[in-house]
């Protein structure tokens, strides 16, 4: 259960950073283009389950090392790109190589901003697990100096 | 609660008896960790077997499929299954922290997060060893416990 809500998080935040980048490629870039709703929302859809895919090159049997974590980290960014660009060109999402560039651009900030939350939330978590440690750390002085008193 | 202690024979094999509604209540916990320091595992060092109280242990990792139990300073070989070890983990500080690791949480000296969503944990001994984030929530259960 916890894992569905760990994945269903992820795929929301994804979703959220397409229709973001999309959002303001469109304003930005193309203010005149139409699109109709339900397939921008569909293509958003799709786009980020691609990108929820792309996840796998993570997958390991055994736990990856930080330099193995690191490699396949910018393996991921290549792979995003060269599945995501091409996708989003046909979908029309950009149109010429400055929209490519700026629109490669999102993908790797968003890929930067998907890291740096993680951090985040892990840092959150170790400060709590250190702040834990710590108390029971000075239950332990408390006791021994107990007993020996 | 009723408390019965049978005294016997010194060949037999001593053993704990926990009959409880709630295997989750913190005294039931506090027993089976109790009994937990008294057992031992056995590990190979130099040619040599030895006795290793499950306290002493600050990780047990599988290795290329051979196990290791580390202790603060030596590292002894071991026969182990990770799952047989972990089995025999239960209730106790000892917790899976990896795909192939088994964590002493009294060892901890302190957590570092890492980039890349794992966290780092600095043992007493100076040793860093990597907790994954799916286990993180029974290393915050320990603690708290």
């Amino acid at each position: 259960m916890k894992k569905i809500e760990f994945w269903l998080h992820r795929f929301v935040f994804v979703y959220g950073l397409i229709m973001l980048s999309t959002f303001f490629m469109c304003l930005l870039f193309n203010p005149t283009s139409e699109l109709p709703v339900v397939t921008f929302f569909g293509r958003c859809i799709l786009l980020t389950l691609v990108s929820m895919l792309t996840l796998l090159i993570y997958t390991s049997g055994e736990e990856l090392s930080n330099r193995a974590w690191w490699t396949r980290t910018i393996l991921h960014a290549i792979l995003l790109e060269a599945v995501l660009l091409p996708l989003a060109h046909n979908w029309g999402f950009w149109y010429n190589t400055l929209d490519g560039l700026i629109y490669g651009t999102f993908i790797l900030a968003a890929k930067g901003l998907w890291h740096l939350i993680d951090f985040g939330q892990s840092f959150y978590m170790a400060a709590a697990l250190n702040e834990q440690i710590r108390k029971r750390k000075r239950e332990e002085i408390q006791k021994e100096g107990t007993n020996n008193g | 609660m009723k408390v019965t202690v049978e005294q016997i024979a010194p060949e037999r094999a001593e053993e704990v008896l926990l009959r409880c509604h709630d295997p989750k209540e913190p005294w039931v916990e506090e027993i089976q960790s109790i009994a937990a320091g008294q057992i031992t595992v056995n590990g190979m060092a130099d040619g040599k077997l030895c006795r290793l109280k499950l306290g002493d242990i600050y990780y047990f990792e599988v290795v290329d499929g051979s196990a290791f139990f580390y202790c603060q300073k030596e590292v002894f070989s071991s026969k182990q299954k990770l799952y047989e070890f972990e089995a025999l983990c239960v209730g106790t500080m000892l917790f899976r922290c990896s795909k192939s690791m088994i964590l002493n949480a009294e060892k901890i000296e302190y957590v570092l997060p890492s980039l890349s969503g794992r966290f780092e944990a600095v043992l007493d001994n100076g040793e860093k060893v990597i907790i994954s984030r799916q286990y993180v929530s029974t290393l915050k259960r320990l603690l708290g416990r």
